[in-house]
This record gives structure tokens, C-alpha cells and sequence, in this order.
């Protein structure tokens, strides 16, 4: 697993404690119970606490899973 | 605290046993992260209970607070801002800026905060309230520039200020500090625009964690520290006295002593809200008697009981200090200009709060008068607080008298023209009371802490009985020292609550508070929930005079036994019955 990943998967943890290790690079809006608007929001906070980053609100609808919000921190950390 | 960290302090188990802390929180903007820390602060502050934090609707903290049911609550946290009086003082409202509008936007802000004031004063009566007033920027609405205050402004800030006022005088209410709110939240480091537009939460993260930090310290009050124990020599003055004699010794400002000087302020400033301040010098007695003489000493002699002034080990004399005011040492803070001597008490007593003091480092200094004022805080002085240390001298001179005293403790005490109030009744209830149940370890019947709910939810049930009891004698008076709180059930009494303060012991004050119960209720018996606790054994000792060892699973005393056993009591009695 990339730090990139590590990293994300533990802000994944810290919002959805109840969520398996093994089931984060998987999770979805789809898949993981509790992801509604406020832990959306919650996760959008620790994840730019985590990587110093903002979030473009513009994109916040799109960030829907583990992968569509590691694709936007990769792109992120590329167009530095 | 970085909101990953508080989610992970939330994610640990609470004990199965875990009573709930149970807080509602009212703002006006979405909770969102200031939920997330307090409960996180909480939880840090108090690991053993389950914290459950309940809001409102957003946007409507007026309503939230009137339709708040404090029933089960342990305490209300506001947290207030700008547009919570008008929601044209923040951005997410387009209700107009113009000149014209300033007018009604004053007049509304005060009337809503006329409203809330009424809303919070009537809540604080029923649970603890802390209040965290506007925090935030106003938003440039005023047509001055940003570096001068207009008038619309001042006029603002002001009438919110004098509504902070009138609540700070209510026992239940707590404000936040906003001078150290500006010390660990810089103002220009809070607000989080983006986040207010796109979410409703418009604190930056660090902002809504340090709010959040203090409110959580404001909730629930600590337990004061109780005595300060001071060294003399270049701490209390500046100065060897062995060395430089009386007349050399400095505390102010033409005498490069200033911080000494205001050190003394300080202790005197603790002395008259009740802080018991004691003195541990290796010194000449004779020498320390002469410089408390000098009249521009700003702690007079009169603040400071005892003094252990000799050359034994400042351990024995702290320990002496302590038995003397009958306090634990982690009621008491030792203060010595001697790293070795802190260090010496300190490990005599581990509990004890050892700070050196900063002689030649003015910022040390300053940090050390604001952790003082932390550890002895308290959020109001009481009557009995100017009482306790006259009350400890007459108890100590009441010690000596009966040590040396050839007749017997009944001599004693029939001459010691003591006189015992009883004020009895659920209605009106004296902050006292509880006060005594929660701080008071020695004479306590269970050492069972009642929160705020559950001390209501005692006193509102038709069959409970409160007393409490006011004492004094010849050698001054106690104040309220002791209280009862129990139910009736059927023919007996059963006793909840019973604390003492330990400056009423030796008094038989507390065989006076049973003939007392027995009198006014005429209950048959009295039945004690007593429960031992590692420092209760003086209630121990009381209880042994009715009963045979074990006590566990609670004591019953019958009237005949009581009658026939209570020892002569000499007080006069007086009573108050609230109905």
C-alpha cells in the first residue's frame, strides 16, 4: 500500500471506525452504512487536515469512494 | 487536537459501567466539528463516563433553547455568534448592508439578546451553563474602515457586554474567557468563510477544537486546591532575612523586588477568597516575626496560618501545615524559590503540587500566577469561604485548649457557647449543599458525587429531606458545615447523602443533626447508606457508637439505641423550615 493510501485509509478508520480494515480501499457512498452528508463532510475535513490540502468544493460530489478521493489527492500531489 | 484525534478518542470503548455525561450543545450553525470535540474533550476530561451530546436544529438557537427539556441534562453548552442576533451579521443571509439597515440591525440583535439573557437565566437555575460569547470576525458591514470601530459596532458589542454581565452573576452560569480564548485561538485564525458559505460550520478546525477544549474545562467545575503553602526567603520577599536583616528584605519596584510585591498581592488576593495560605521557612522565628510586622507587607499576618518557621526539614513542616487544616496534600500547592526543597516535599508527598518559584524570569512568573489562579479558581466566594480560616484558628485553638485542658471534652464543651441552626426543606436550596456533599472526602457517608441532575432528581422526589447546618461559637463562626439528604420511607429515614466539613469535628455536631432528624420527622429509625471509601473512616468512627463492625450494606439506628447512647450535647438550636 502507497503512504497515499495509508494514509487515506486511516482517515477512512477515524470516520468509519465500524468499517473493516480490509474493506476500506473498497468503501463507497454505496457500500459503507453512516456515509451520509455529515460524514462526508467529516471525512472531506480530516482528509485535508491529514494531507495539508483543500479540497475543491466544486469536486466534493465526486468524491464518492476510496478511489475517486485517492485519484483527486494523486492528481493533487502530480500538479505540485 | 486535530479532528482525526478526536474521532480516535471516540472510537475507544467506554467502560459497561460508564455513567453518561449526558450535554446539550446550542449554536445557531451546524455543530458538525464542535460536536465532534467537545465530545472529544470530554471524553479526555472524564474517561469514565459515557459522554452523549445532544443538539438542536440549525440556524435557531433561540428555539432551541426554549424548547430545550433540562431533565437528564447535566449541563448546556452555548455557543454563541453574530448572526445568532441578527443573521445579517454573518454571510450566509442576504438581508442587506446598507446604511439604512444598521438601525434595525441593532435593534433586533438587542432584542434577541434580551431574549436569549432570559432564555439562559432560566435555564442556568435548573443545570450548569457555559457560554461561549461571539467569537468571529463581524462581517465588514459598517462604513467605517476596518481600523477604526464604528459606533453601530461599539454600540453592538456593548449591549451584548452589559447582557454578559447581568448572566456572569448567575450561580449557574460560566462565560468563557475570551483573554485567553485570544491567547490559544488567534482571532485572525478562526473564521473558515469557505466553510461557513459551502457547509453552515464556519469555524476553522484548530478554532472549533480549542472552543471546544475550554468549554469542555468549563462544564463541570473542578475541585479547587484548598491551601497554599509559601517559603519566605527570595519567594515571599526578595532577600536572605538571616542575612540582610528586616529592613533590607524587598518587594517592590525601586528595589528590583517587583515580582516578589506582586506575588504577595496574589497571596493576599487568595487569602481573602478563602485559599488557606501557610508558611514553610527555614528561618530565625524571631526574625520572621519582625518582618511581619512591617506595615508595607502586602499579605498580612492575619492571611497566613500557621507558620512553621524553624531549620527541620520542609516536609515536616508541610506535613504539620497540612494536619492543621485538615486537608489532603493534593488540596494544597507548595511554593519554594529551592528546586532541592520542592523536590524534597514532593517526594514526601507525591500528590502534592510542587512549583518552584521563577525569582528571575518575569514570563515564568507570569505563568505561574495564572496556574495558581487555574488550581484555586473557583466561580464564586462564598460566606463560608472568609470564614474557613478563622474557623481552622478556633479549631486549632480548640485542639490546644483540649489538650491541655485537665476537665473533660463535656467541661469543654458546655463553655463553648456553640449555637447550631438547622435549616431544613427541599425549597431554596442552598449551592452549599451540594458543594459540601461533592468536596467533602472525611465525615461523608459514601463519598457517592451527585451531578446537578441527580441532586435534582433527589430533592424533587415528595418524599426527600434536605438539611443543612450552620454553626458557630466562641471561637467564631463555621458557616454552613454540614448537610443531610435522604427520603422518608414509611416509619424510618433513610440517609442518602451526610457530609461534614472537617473543621465542625469534635463538636458532636453531627449527634445533634440525628437528635434533630429523630425530633422533626419522628421517624423510628434512621437507616445510613454508608459505604466505605478510602478517606471516610472519621464517618466510620461516628457509626461504630450504634453499630458493630462490619458496616457494609448500610447501618439502621434505632431511637432507643440513639437515645441511649448520644453523649450530653450543649448547643443551642436554632431552626429554619423551608416550605
Amino acid at each position: 500500500m502507497s503512504d497515499l493510501d495509508s494514509r487515506l485509509a486511516k482517515c477512512f478508520s477515524a470516520v468509519f471506525p465500524a468499517l473493516d480494515p480490509g474493506e476500506i480501499r473498497e468503501a463507497s457512498h454505496e457500500t459503507v452504512p453512516g456515509w451520509d452528508s455529515l460524514a462526508a463532510l467529516r471525512l472531506v475535513a480530516v482528509v485535508e487536515e491529514e494531507f495539508g490540502a483543500q479540497i475543491d468544493l466544486a469536486e466534493l460530489t465526486d468524491m464518492v469512494s476510496f478511489a475517486s478521493i485517492r485519484d483527486y489527492l494523486q492528481r493533487k500531489v502530480e500538479a505540485r | 487536537m486535530k479532528l482525526i484525534e478526536a474521532l480516535e478518542i471516540l472510537k475507544k470503548p467506554v467502560p459497561e459501567d460508564a455513567r453518561a455525561l449526558r450535554i446539550a450543545l446550542a449554536c445557531g450553525f451546524t455543530p458538525l466539528h464542535l460536536e465532534t470535540f467537545l465530545a472529544a474533550h470530554l471524553r479526555s476530561l472524564f474517561p469514565d463516563r459515557a459522554i452523549d451530546i445532544r443538539t438542536g436544529l440549525f440556524g435557531d438557537l433561540q428555539g432551541n433553547l426554549e424548547r430545550l427539556d433540562p431533565a437528564g441534562l447535566d449541563a448546556l453548552a452555548v455557543v454563541l455568534e453574530w448572526p445568532d442576533l441578527d443573521l445579517r451579521l454573518g454571510v450566509r443571509n442576504l438581508g442587506g448592508w446598507r446604511i439604512a439597515d444598521l438601525p434595525d440591525i441593532l435593534d433586533t440583535a438587542a432584542g434577541r439578546t434580551a431574549r436569549l439573557e432570559r432564555s439562559l437565566k432560566s435555564l442556568s437555575g435548573t443545570l450548569p451553563v457555559a457560554i461561549s460569547l461571539p467569537t468571529l470576525p463581524l462581517p465588514p458591514l459598517f462604513f467605517t474602515r476596518s481600523g477604526q470601530a464604528s459606533t453601530h459596532e461599539l454600540r453592538l458589542r456593548s449591549a451584548l457586554g452589559a447582557s454578559a454581565v447581568s448572566l456572569s452573576s448567575e450561580p449557574g452560569v460560566r462565560i468563557l474567557n475570551a483573554q485567553l480564548l485570544d491567547r490559544v485561538s488567534p482571532p485572525s485564525d478562526r473564521y473558515d468563510l469557505r466553510s461557513d458559505i459551502a457547509t453552515g460550520f464556519p469555524y476553522r478546525n484548530s478554532h472549533a477544537s480549542r472552543v471546544a477544549g475550554l468549554m469542555a474545562g468549563m462544564i463541570l467545575d473542578p475541585v479547587p486546591k484548598k491551601g497554599l503553602i509559601t517559603d519566605l526567603d527570595d519567594t515571599l520577599w526578595s532577600g536572605i532575612l538571616g542575612e540582610v536583616g528586616v529592613e533590607a528584605l524587598a518587594w517592590s519596584l525601586d528595589r528590583q523586588a517587583h515580582l516578589n510585591g506582586l506575588y504577595q498581592q496574589f497571596l493576599a488576593s487568595l487569602a481573602s477568597a478563602g485559599v488557606l495560605i501557610g508558611v514553610a521557612s527555614k528561618n530565625d522565628p524571631g526574625l520572621v516575626e519582625q518582618a511581619f510586622a512591617r506595615r508595607d507587607l502586602l499579605l498580612c499576618k492575619g492571611d497566613v496560618f500557621p507558620f512553621e518557621v524553624h531549620w527541620d526539614r520542609k516536609s515536616g513542616s508541610v506535613r504539620r501545615i497540612l494536619e492543621t487544616w485538615n486537608i489532603g496534600p493534593d488540596a494544597a500547592v507548595f511554593v519554594d524559590d529551592s528546586p532541592m526543597e520542592v523536590a524534597e516535599v514532593q517526594a514526601a508527598f507525591p500528590g502534592l503540587c510542587g512549583i518552584v518559584f521563577p525569582k528571575n524570569d518575569p514570563a515564568a512568573f507570569w505563568s505561574m500566577l495564572e496556574d495558581l489562579r487555574d488550581l484555586f479558581g473557583k466561580k464564586s466566594v462564598s460566606a463560608e469561604d472568609s470564614l474557613r480560616l478563622q474557623s481552622i484558628r478556633g479549631a486549632s485553638e480548640l485542639r490546644a485548649l483540649e489538650a491541655g485542658s485537665s476537665g473533660s471534652l463535656d467541661d469543654f464543651l458546655r463553655t463553648a457557647e456553640a449555637r447550631v441552626r438547622f435549616i431544613f426543606g427541599t425549597r431554596r436550596v442552598d449551592p452549599r449543599a451540594l458543594e459540601l456533599i461533592n468536596k467533602t472526602n472525611q465525615f461523608n457517608l459514601n463519598g457517592v458525587k451527585f451531578g446537578d441532575a441527580a441532586w435534582r432528581g433527589l430533592l424533587e422526589d415528595p418524599e426527600a429531606f434536605l438539611l443543612v447546618v450552620d454553626y458557630e461559637d466562641k471561637f467564631g463562626p463555621l458557616g454552613k458545615i454540614a448537610v443531610i439528604a435522604g427520603r422518608r420511607t414509611g416509619p424510618a429515614l433513610s440517609v442518602e447523602a451526610w457530609a461534614m466539613s472537617c473543621r465542625a469535628f469534635s463538636r458532636r455536631i453531627e449527634h445533634q443533626c440525628l437528635k434533630y432528624l429523630f425530633a422533626k420527622t419522628a421517624a423510628d429509625e434512621i437507616a445510613l447508606d454508608f459505604r466505605e471509601t478510602p478517606r471516610n473512616g472519621p464517618f466510620r468512627s461516628f457509626l461504630l457508637q450504634w453499630a458493630e463492625a462490619p458496616l457494609s450494606g448500610g447501618v439502621r439506628i434505632p431511637k432507643e439505641v440513639f437515645a441511649a447512647r448520644v453523649p450530653a450535647l450543649f448547643h443551642a438550636v436554632e431552626e429554619d423550615v423551608l416550605e
